[in-house]
């Protein structure tokens, strides 16, 4: 996107009136958004790199957060599909995300009452991630550091704006998340336990934070530590019960989650047939809990019950197929597979077939390993 | 019985079982503010009152099986969904590597592929190593009546390993197939079994234990222990906690765990030792290490060292140390020195005598010391110890070297009582 067609469409533009409804729908805040975000929502991604194209060939983005926008799109798709090395490509047409061509006060005409960075913060996260994507694990790494600092910087610049104070907080959230999930993919878990307890010190007495801490003890083979922090989990349900408030999780999930961890003691101590309880009763509280669904059939193999635990899983994917699909399921059930049949490739085959009509765009077909 | 090389109805499949891990991937999942809208906008007072219920409108959580949507795929619910970490747990994708000290643990089924049934099916289950044959599973006695076709008949053996090298699980059914022939069907699956540590030993009366992982995976050190030999005791000494912990609520969490790096990370224990009997035993057998480690899940791992061996030392029952000399020394000015007795057995010695001894050299010496004769310490108690001083004097000594051979330089010979080196001097200075 270069400075002239952005002031080109400066100059072209109306002046937006202050009091006429910028934010009565989707579609006011980018040209045809609504439908762009249905498409993402149904996983339509290579739907969405066509409609970018044209929308650009076809000179339909009239202003430059239209662009901005669309761009995003673009390249989160091109992230969805794999197709990383492209997803650099298109990253690197905005070459420097603070220049001024990104920022509101830059076009007065059609932004009268804004200033500040229009570039979706998205785009900043997949300039960290994509590298890390491409095996440039250092640079990816980095990148991350600095976002975090940066967003550290906004919080602090920020101070007397509630809205984007709790905007920037999610934000800190969420690139830390980022950076723990690298190093946890990493095997790199004394770093992650400094990373959450950084996280907790920062006032996010998160239960389902908490329940992860628990889950990445565990798999180092700390249990008492893990039994600690699920302990501190199921104390915090007894609080919220008495009066507390967590607005972000409902009741439903919040019991779900302290029966998981208990079910994860159970199995830790071999004890299946308790697992396998906890895991039932989230089911039956939440039919689309997949994690219960899941761990529960890698229980019931453990009990020596191969054909029960293919049941569980090919019954939720009839059942719940936008929740259950994932990847990971299929892996699970296709190892079932290949232990429960000689001649597996042909079962494989057609869960593959039922995949192909069924899943999203973004779904890894590698998964089913045929 | 037929053992032709036909085709078998029946056929094993197995799957190691050991734990399963959790699927770690991060998600490609964001919040729609920060697809859908320039970063900054939340600071215009308009956008911030107006944009947030419309994106709202848009996250609904999925609660209705009929939404036919992927958004949980796409969009952030709650600020923990961007952690890599769901919960899913994934069954082991490979054999992977077994290690002395482990369980091995394996998923057996032998399923008829045929479209008949077979009867009268015996199942045994062995492990053979270099050294032994080890039965894990045998239903002869009462052998499954039948497997129908299609079907398949499922059982979970577990083994400790205790031995290095080369394992064959051997899976053997004898059956009656469709025809009414008696078949036998043996299927073998290896392993090799492999080192997971290495333990190195120092000691003096300290013992310094080294672990080295060999592993390509991290190790969780659940207890190390050491368990001195009879004649010894030992306790762990430990470094003091350094980091001050500013928040106690996240010191409440969870104590940092001792966590071995893959391939050849390190992690060091130190024990401080003690002789317990009378001296006189000499033992060089210190003792053994008991070490349990867990990985995966917790899956866990024991090994145990062999006996550790000391160097044989003898140790001293008394130690004398000069503490203190003082660094300007004036011929002929008497001086202090102090010094400490110490008595490192568990009984009461003494009392004692000490005195100055002179040099045994015969060789003749310009400057000479003297001093107390001899002075008496008490007793001193197990263990104890005890502060003194000494007064000294450098003197000049001539020789008068005359003709008369009648004359001959005194020299007062004593028994000497050792001194260790490493307490001593610093340079004298003389007037």
């Amino acid at each position: 996107m270069d400075t002239d067609t952005l002031l080109q469409h400066e100059a072209v533009s109306q002046s937006a009136d202050p009091l006429s409804n910028q934010f009565g729908s989707l579609n006011d805040l980018a040209h045809e958004l609504a439908s762009l975000q249905d498409l993402a929502n149904r996983g339509s991604w290579r739907s969405i790199l066509d409609k970018v194209a044209r929308a650009r060939s076809h000179s339909l983005l009239n202003t430059p957060h239209d662009h901005l926008t669309y761009l995003a799109y673009n390249v989160l798709a091109l992230a969805k599909l794999r197709r990383f090395k492209d997803a650099l490509t298109e990253l690197d047409s905005v070459d420097d995300f603070d220049s001024h061509h990104y920022r509101y006060e830059t076009y007065p005409k059609i932004y009268p009452t804004r200033c500040g960075s229009m570039v979706p913060f998205s785009l900043r996260w997949l300039h960290a991630l994509i590298p890390i994507k491409l095996g440039n694990r250092q640079e990816g790494l980095d990148r991350f550091y600095i976002l975090l600092d940066f967003v550290r910087g906004k919080l602090k610049e920020k101070q007397d704006y509630d809205v984007s104070i709790k905007m920037w907080k999610k934000r800190e959230v969420f690139v830390m998340n980022g950076i723990i999930s690298e190093h946890l993919k990493n095997k790199e878990f004394g770093v992650c336990l400094d990373l959450i307890k950084d996280l907790v010190s920062r006032g996010n007495l998160d239960p389902v934070l908490l329940s992860k801490l628990g889950h990445i003890q565990m798999q180092i083979g700390d249990l008492e530590g893990a039994k600690g922090s699920f302990d501190k989990v199921e104390k915090l349900l007894k609080e919220r019960n008495a009066g507390g408030d967590d607005e972000l999780l409902s009741e439903v999930e919040f019991r779900n989650q302290v029966n998981r961890n208990k079910a994860l003691v159970y199995l830790v101590g071999k004890d299946y047939v308790s697992a396998v309880r906890e895991y039932e009763e989230c089911i039956e509280r939440d039919p689309m809990d997949v994690v219960a669904i899941n761990n529960k059939a890698l229980c019931l193999m453990y009990l020596r019950d191969l054909s029960d635990s293919i049941k569980v899983l090919e019954n939720s994917l009839e059942r719940v197929p936008t929740v259950a699909l994932n990847e990971t399921l299929v892996v699970n059930l296709c190892s079932m597979y290949e232990l429960a049949y000689v001649n597996h490739s042909d079962i494989k085959r057609t869960l593959s077939n039922w995949i192909a009509r069924v899943a999203p765009d973004d779904f890894d077909s590698s998964s089913t390993r045929i | 019985m037929s053992t032709t090389q036909g085709t078998h109805s029946l056929a094993f499949r197995v799957m190691r079982l050991c734990r399963p891990s959790f699927h770690v991937e991060a998600p490609l999942r964001v919040d729609p503010s920060d697809l859908i809208v320039g970063e900054d906008i939340f600071d215009d007072p308009i956008a911030a009152s107006r944009l947030p219920p419309l994106i709202d409108a848009h996250v609904t959580k999925l609660t209705d099986t009929s939404d036919l949507t992927y958004r949980t795929r796409f969009l952030l619910q709650h600020p923990s969904d961007s952690f890599g970490l769901t919960g899913l747990l994934v069954l082991p994708q490979a054999f992977g590597a077994i290690y002395l000290g482990e369980t091995f643990c394996s998923y057996i089924s032998i399923n008829n592929s045929s479209n008949f049934e077979v009867r009268d099916v015996t199942i045994k289950a062995e492990i053979q190593t270099e050294r032994q044959r080890i039965l894990l599973l045998d239903t002869s006695k009462s052998p499954v009546e039948s497997i129908r076709a299609g079907g398949r008949y499922d059982f979970i053996v577990e083994h400790d390993v205790k031995e290095l090298g080369a394992h064959t699980l051997v899976c053997t059914a004898v059956y009656n197939d469709g025809d009414g022939d008696r078949k036998y069907l043996p299927q073998f699956f290896k392993f090799i079994v492999a080192n997971p540590l290495s333990v190195r030993t120092k000691e003096t009366t300290y013992l310094e234990a080294c672990i080295e992982n060999h592993t390509k995976i991290n190790l969780y050190m659940d207890q190390v222990e050491f368990e001195p030999a009879q004649h010894c005791s030992a306790n762990i000494v430990k470094a003091d906690e350094h980091k001050s912990e500013k928040d106690s609520l996240s010191r409440e969490i969870f104590k940092p765990p001792v966590l071995i790096r893959s391939g050849g990370g390190i992690h060091n224990y130190l024990y401080q030792l003690r002789s317990s009997s009378n001296g006189s035993a000499q033992s060089n057998i210190l003792g053994k290490l008991q070490i349990t480690w867990r990985t995966n899940l917790g899956e866990p791992g024991r090994l145990q060292t062999q006996q550790i061996l000391g160097t044989p030392v003898t140790h001293k029952e008394i130690e004398l140390c000069v503490m203190e000399v003082p660094s300007v020394i004036n011929l002929d000015k008497p001086f202090s020195v102090h010094l400490n007795l110490k008595n490192h057995t568990e009984r009461e010695l003494g009392p004692f005598e000490v005195w100055l001894s002179q040099n045994d050299s015969l060789d003749e010496k310009a400057v000479m010391i003297n001093g107390l004769q001899t002075m008496e310490l008490p007793q001193l108690k197990a263990f104890g110890a005890t502060d003194f001083h000494l007064e000294m004097n450098f003197f000049f000594c001539l020789l008068a070297i005359s003709h008369s051979s009648s004359m001959e330089m005194k020299k007062s010979s004593i028994r000497p009582f050792s001194i260790p080196a490493e307490n001593m001097l610093q340079s004298f200075a003389f007037d």
